[in-house]
């Protein structure tokens, strides 16, 4: 047995069964092809409870790519984003047990994905200071007109992920993921487990603390 | 233009950025091999037991001798400020 699998084996995970009537009731080592993928995803999981190692290696491929995307906006440095990533999915198996099929695997590895990137935020807050935002450089960039349009899309992406850094991370979450990800109250209490008027408040305070970073001091100290 | 269009024009030009593509697959499965840290040799646990005893003793031991030393230069202290104050 290759000792990369032993651990996995030796600890195979406890009620890790999806309850999806869609996952294969008998043949154990059938493998789904990868054209279903929410069904692919229930039977790998099924199987990685299993003790299957090849099965969750199949899951990390499956979707490491939304993860290495939702998590670009949390840190640019592509050695601790791949870090980020690598967190998650270790988190992700280590709660495997949690997951019960009833929505897509996706999602739920998203809110992981979302609390990984949020919890290395406040550990980030806790250890420095933001940066001082340069307004001069935000002027410039954006222009009177909002024009914007000079920039590429990764300068821009860069000069907004240096914006929501001067804040909290409370608020740089809730921004991000209302700004960037496009998420709607819902998704965005679903990603954070917050409730709904927990995110419309959020919402509001950390617009209200974004719009006085840009019209007044251009520096704010994270909290 | 008002800064939350600013934002909002910025963010969808960001949306289009391609993050960079990565592949965590055997780190993740590496990690998770590696699993919880082996557990410690007997040798090893005897000298962590000794280590925390010698710490166990020293600490009240170390205290002890603080005080006895106050005490003991205590005469010593007052003879040495009588000659200072002689002196002047």
């Amino acid at each position: 047995m290759p000792p990369r699998e032993g651990w996995l084996l030796k600890h195979p995970l406890r009620a890790a069964t999806p309850t999806s009537g869609d996952v294969a009731a008998n043949g154990v080592d059938a493998v789904v092809p990868a054209a279903d993928p929410g069904r692919a995803d229930l039977e790998d999981v099924r199987l990685t409870g299993q003790g299957d190692a090849d099965a969750y290696r199949r899951l990390v491929e499956r979707h490491q790519d939304h993860v290495a995307r939702i998590l670009w906006r949390f840190d640019r440095d592509r050695g601790v984003h791949e870090e980020l990533v690598q967190d998650v999915f270790v988190e992700a198996y280590l709660s495997l047990s949690q997951y019960r099929g009833k929505a897509p695997f996706e999602h739920w590895l998203t809110r992981i994905t979302t609390r990984v990137g949020y919890r290395y935020w406040k550990q980030k807050a806790r250890q420095r200071r933001a940066q001082p935002f340069d307004l001069q450089k935000w002027e410039e960039a954006t222009g009177s007109d909002g024009a914007a349009q000079g920039l590429e899309s990764d300068e821009a992406a860069e000069l907004l992920h240096r914006v929501f850094e001067q804040l909290a991370p409370r608020d740089r979450l809730v921004l991000t993921l209302r700004y960037l990800e496009q998420c709607d109250v819902l998704e965005t209490a679903r990603r954070t487990g917050w409730t709904k008027t927990m995110v419309k408040v959020q919402t509001m305070r950390a617009r209200n603390r974004l719009r006085k970073l840009l019209e007044q001091s251009g520096t704010e100290w994270i909290e | 233009m008002k800064w939350d269009q600013k934002i909002e024009r910025l963010a969808a030009q960001a949306r289009r950025e391609s993050p960079p593509r990565v592949d965590v697959t055997c780190r993740v499965l590496g990690a998770l091999t590696a699993g919880p840290a082996e557990p410690l040799t007997v040798t090893e646990r005897l000298w962590l037991c000794l280590a925390a005893a010698s710490s166990a003793i020293a600490v009240p031991v170390a205290a002890a001798a603080v005080l006895l030393y106050t005490r003991s230069a205590q005469p010593l202290h007052e003879i040495a400020e009588a000659i200072s104050w002689a002196i002047q």
